[in-house]
C-alpha cells in the first residue's frame, strides 16, 4: 500500500528534481541500499520496508548544486530541520517525501537472532519478521530486532516534509523511557565506565565510517581528526588516539546531534558510539530544555547564550 | 618540588588574557603564596577554549585542567565567556560518563583585581588534584617498547 | 604427495593449545557479535563457524607500525651539529595464525608481490611474513556477499596458506601446503588423514559450487577499466551512495596502502607506518593544497581500478581482490564492488 503510494509520489516529484534518493534492495535479503533515481524506469526498483535504515539526508549538504528529492522517516526528518537551522541546505531546492514509520530493523540484531546464519529470505508479517536461513524459518518479533532509537521513538511522523505518504501517526512509546539506558549506564562506577569505554574504543580501527555517515559531520575532508598540522590525533593506534577521535566527533555534535543513530549503525566494529551522543542529548534537555532538529527557527544552544543561565551554577571547589 | 620528584602533579591552566591572567599577576605581585603545579597557557578569552583542549590535555599527560575567564558581564569581548560557560558546563557533565573524574576539570571566573580569589582557586584546585592523584593514562611515547607488534 | 593429518572434533582445542606453546598464536575469537583475531588465551570463545570480521592482516602488516625510534642529539660544543640516533627492532617472534580463511591467506600473497619484490624488499613485512605460519580453514559454505570463485580463487584455495584444514562431520582434515606447514604437521604428531582426503575434496567442491558468481570472467576487465578512466559520469553514478569512509579498505585483506609519519615530542620521536586508504581525501592531498582526486567518484574509481586493472596489469594478471566480500557485507551503504565490476564489463566504450 505505502509502497505504491510512494511510487506515485516519486513519479510526480521526479520531473521537478535532478535526482531522487530512496531505497532499493541491496546485495542480500537483509540489506537495503540507497537508490539514486534519475529515470522513471528506476522507480520500480524502490522499496519501502523496515530494511530502510539509512538516513538519506546525509547526502544533501554535498549535493547543493542539484535539485534533490529525498525520502525521509520521522527520525531522518529532524536532519532536514537541523540543516535549515544551520543553513546547510537550500530548502527550496530539496523535495522531501516523508513516510510515517513504526520502526526499522537493526541488521546486527537480526544476524544475532539467527546465530549469524546466511539469510535466504526475509518477510514482514504483522509485528513480526520471518527470517529464512539454512536452519529453516524463524519468526522474530520486530521489537526484539529494532535499533535502540526505534524503541523510544518520539517522532514517528516526519516533522518537515513537502509530501507525506499515508496518514500521520502518533508515538506509542513513553517519553519517560527515552533516557532510561543512559541512566542505567550511569549507575556504574567511574572506574567501570572507564573500563567499558576503553574496551569499546580499543576495537576502533579509525575507518571514520561513523563520521562520514553522520549527517551533521559536514566538515568531512577538513575534519580535525585528519589534520596533520594541529596534531589533534596522531597515526598511532593506541587507545588515547581512538578516545580522542571519539571525543572530537561527539563534542562537535553537542546541541546538533539529531540522534538518527547512523554513527552506531555503520560501525564495522560495533562500538556503541551513539550512547555518548545520547548522553549529550540528555544533558541538553536538562540544561536548556532543548531537543535538536525540531523547529527550523531555533538556534542550536551552543551557538547562543543567556546572560543569566538558570540551570548553570558556579562550581565550588 | 619538581615533577621529577613526583611530588608535583601536572595541572594545566587556560587563563584569559584580560582578567584571570591579570588576576594571577596580581596574586604574584602581592606575593601571595601559591602551589606551583599549575602551568599557565594564556588565551585571548575563555571563549577561545575549545573543550577539546581540556580533553586532549587530560588524555595526554595532565592530571587536572583549570579554565578561568572574566566574570559574566565582564568579558573583554562582551560575550566570549557566555559561550564558554555553556560549552564547559557540557564538557563537565560529559567527562564522568566517559570515565574521567569531573573534579579533574574546573572552570571559574577571576578578575584582574582578584589576586586573593586567584590564590584561593589555585590552592584549592591543586589540593583537589593531589587528593585524586595522578591520572590513569596510557603509557607515554618514550615508555613504550620500540617497534611494537600487534 | 603432501602429508596429511586428522583432528577429531573434540581434540581441536587441545591441538590449538599445543600450538600456542610453540609460538605466538592468533585465533579467531568471539567478542560480542564480532569475530576478531586475538592472541590465544585460555578461556576465550573461539569461533570457526564464520569468517572473522577483520582479516588477520594486522598480524603481518600492523595498522600502526613503529619503524624506528629516533633521538636528535645536539652537540653542546657546536650547536649546528645534530646527530640522529636511530633504534629499530627487526627481531620478530615466530607466529602462527589459525583459522583464517583461504581469502585471508591470499591477501598476504597480494602483499608479497609488492613488499618482497627484488630491489624493493620491505624488511618489516619480510621479517614478520617469514616468521608466520598460516593454518587456514577452508570454507564449507559461502558468506553473504563473497565471490571468490569469480576472481579466480576458491573456498579451498591453498595459495598463501601453509596448512589447509577442512571441516568434516567427524573432525578436521589437514593437508600441508608448504614446508612450514609440513613441519607443524610433523610436530603435532597427528594421525595420518589420507583416509579422509576424498571426503574433504568432495566437501571443497560442493562449497565452490555454492559461491555466487556476479560475473563470468575477468578477461578484458583491466582494459575496460582503463577505457572508462575518463568517464566521470559512469563513476559518479557508481559512487553516488558511497560515503567515502575507509571501512572497505581497512577490512580488506588485500589493501596494503600506507602512510608514513614522524611523531615527535621534543628531541625524541618515532617514525610510524600506518594503514591509509584511497577512500580518504587526504590520501592524495599534495603539499601545495592541490588534490588530484578531490571527489569520491575518483577515489572509488581508484579502489576498483587498483584491484582489477593496475595490479593485474603489473603482476601477470593476478587480481588484487580475493572476493572475501567484507567490503560489501560491512559497507555502511552496501556499495557492492562485484556489482561495479559487472557494470564495468557491461559498459559501452
Amino acid at each position: 500500500m505505502t509502497l505504491s503510494k510512494l511510487k506515485e509520489l516519486v513519479q510526480q516529484v521526479l520531473p521537478e528534481v535532478d535526482v531522487l534518493i530512496g531505497y532499493k534492495q541491496g546485495f542480500d535479503p537483509v540489506h537495503a541500499t540507497p537508490a539514486f533515481v534519475t529515470k522513471p524506469e528506476q522507480i520500480n526498483d524502490l522499496i519501502w520496508n523496515p530494511l530502510c535504515v539509512h538516513n538519506l539526508c546525509s547526502y544533501l549538504p554535498f549535493m547543493k548544486d542539484k535539485k534533490v528529492g529525498v525520502i525521509v522517516k520521522g527520525c531522518d526528518s529532524r536532519t532536514i530541520v537541523q540543516y535549515m537551522q544551520e543553513k546547510l541546505i537550500d530548502r527550496t531546492k530539496v523535495r522531501v517525501i516523508g513516510i510515517p514509520c513504526r520502526g526499522v530493523i537493526s541488521v546486527n540484531k537480526v544476524l544475532h537472532a539467527v546465530n549469524h546464519q546466511p539469510i535466504e529470505s526475509i518477510n514482514f508479517e504483522g509485528g513480526n519478521l520471518v527470517v529464512k536461513t539454512p536452519e529453516g524459518p524463524k519468526t522474530i518479533p520486530m521489537d526484539e530486532v529494532m535499533p535502540a532509537k526505534c524503541s523510544i521513538c518520539q517522532y514517528p511522523t516526519p516533522l518537515n516534509y513537502d509530501h507525506l505518504v499515508g496518514e500521520a501517526i502518533q508515538s506509542d512509546k513513553p517519553k519517560e523511557k527515552v533516557f532510561e539506558d543512559i541512566k542505567e549506564f550511569e549507575k556504574l562506577s567511574l572506574e567501570e565506565r572507564r573500563k567499558y569505554w576503553e574496551k569499546e574504543f580499543d576495537r576502533c580501527i579509525r575507518c571514520y565510517a561513523c563520521r562520514n555517515a553522520c549527517p551533521m559531520c559536514v566538515c568531512q575532508d577538513q575534519c580535525l581528526a585528519e589534520s596533520r598540522d594541529s596534531h589533534w590525533t596522531s597515526q598511532r593506534d593506541d587507545l588515547t588516539e581512538k578516545y580522542m577521535f571519539h571525543m572530537i566527533h561527539s563534542l562537535h555534535l553537542a546541541g546538533r546531534c539529531i540522534e538518527c543513530g547512523e554513527c552506531e549503525r555503520v560501525c564495522p566494529m560495533e562500538i556503541p558510539v551513539a550512547k555518548i551522543k545520547k548522553k549529550i542529548g540528555m544533558e541538553l534537555k536538562e540544561l536548556f530544555d532543548y531537543v535538536p532538529g525540531i523547529n527550523p527557527e531555533d538556534t542550536p544552544p551552543m551557538y547562543t547564550f543567556k546572560a543569566e543561565e538558570a540551570t548553570i551554577q558556579e562550581h565550588k571547589l | 618540588m619538581s615533577v621529577v620528584a613526583e611530588k608535583e602533579l601536572r595541572i594545566i591552566g587556560f587563563l584569559c588574557n584580560w582578567c584571570s591572567y591579570g588576576g594571577a599577576d596580581t596574586a604574584g605581585v602581592s606575593r601571595f603564596k601559591q602551589p606551583t603545579d599549575l602551568r599557565i597557557i594564556r588565551v585571548p578569552c575563555s571563549g577561545r577554549v575549545n573543550p577539546l583542549f581540556i580533553v586532549k590535555a587530560l588524555l595526554n599527560g595532565a592530571d587536572g585542567v583549570l579554565v578561568s575567564g572574566c566574570h559574566p558581564r565582564d568579558c573583554h569581548y562582551s560575550e566570549g565567556n557566555y559561550y564558554a560557560r555553556r560549552r564547559l558546563e557540557m564538557l563537565k557533565r560529559m567527562l564522568p560518563f566517559l570515565g574521567i573524574d569531573e573534579r579533574r576539570f574546573h572552570y571559574t571566573w577571576v578578575s584582574a583585581s582578584e589576586g586573593a580569589r586567584w590564590q584561593k582557586t589555585v590552592t584549592d584546585f591543586t589540593k583537589v588534584i593531589h587528593e585524586l592523584g595522578p591520572m590513569n593514562r596510557q603509557p607515554a611515547v618514550s615508555d613504550k617498547p620500540s617497534a611494537k607488534i600487534t | 604427495m603432501a602429508h596429511s593429518g586428522f583432528i577429531p572434533k573434540d581434540n581441536l582445542n587441545s591441538v590449538i593449545e599445543a600450538l600456542s606453546k610453540k609460538a605466538r598464536l592468533f585465533v579467531p575469537v568471539e567478542e560480542g557479535d564480532l569475530v576478531l583475531f586475538k592472541p590465544f588465551a585460555a578461556g576465550q570463545t573461539m569461533c570457526f563457524s564464520r569468517p572473522a570480521n577483520l582479516p588477520p592482516k594486522a598480524v603481518i602488516f600492523p595498522q600502526s607500525d613503529v619503524l624506528f625510534d629516533f633521538n636528535l642529539k645536539k652537540d653542546m660544543e657546536n650547536l649546528k651539529k645534530v646527530e640522529v640516533e636511530l633504534k629499530e627492532n627487526l627481531d620478530f617472534p615466530s607466529t602462527i595464525i589459525v583459522g583464517c580463511r583461504p581469502c585471508d591467506a591470499q591477501g598476504f600473497r597480494i602483499y608479497d608481490r609488492v613488499y618482497l619484490e627484488a630491489g624493493a624488499t620491505d624488511p618489516y613485512y619480510k621479517g614478520r611474513r617469514e616468521k608466520t605460519t598460516i593454518i587456514t580453514l577452508t570454507c564449507n559454505a559461502p558468506s553473504p556477499g563473497c565471490f571468490c570463485t569469480s576472481v579466480g580463487r576458491g573456498p579451498a584455495d591453498e595459495d598463501g596458506s601453509d596448512l589447509l584444514m577442512t571441516e568434516l562431520p567427524k573432525g578436521y582434515y589437514l593437508e600441508a601446503v608448504t614446508d612450514k606447514g609440513e613441519a607443524v604437521l610433523k610436530e603435532l604428531g597427528l594421525a595420518d588423514g589420507s583416509a579422509y582426503r576424498e571426503e574433504a575434496e568432495k566437501a571443497q567442491e560442493s562449497a565452490a559450487k555454492a559461491v555466487r558468481k556476479p560475473f563470468a570472467s575477468l578477461e578484458k576487465t583491466p582494459e575496460k577499466l582503463i577505457g572508462l578512466f575518463d568517464d566521470q559520469q559512469f563513476w559518479e553514478a557508481e559512487a553516488a551512495k558511497c560515503i567515502s569512509c575507509g571501512a572497505c579498505t581497512y577490512l580488506c585483506p588485500t589493501c596494503y596502502c600506507f602512510n608514513i609519519t614522524d611523531e615527535q615530542a621534543g628531541s625524541r620521536g618515532e617514525r610510524i607506518r600506518s594503514w591509509d586508504a584511497c577512500m580518504f581525501a587526504h590520501f592524495t592531498l599534495e603539499a601545495s593544497g592541490h588534490n588530484p582526486r578531490p571527489s569520491k567518484a575518483q577515489r572509488l574509481k581508484n579502489r576498483v581500478g587498483h584491484k582489477f586493472s593496475y595490479y593485474p596489469t603489473r603482476y601477470k594478471g593476478v587480481t588484487a581482490c580475493c572476493g572475501c566480500g567484507r567490503c560489501i557485507r560491512y559497507c555502511p551503504v552496501s556499495v557492492d564492488i562485484s556489482e561495479i565490476v559487472a557494470h564495468v564489463q557491461g559498459a559501452q566504450g
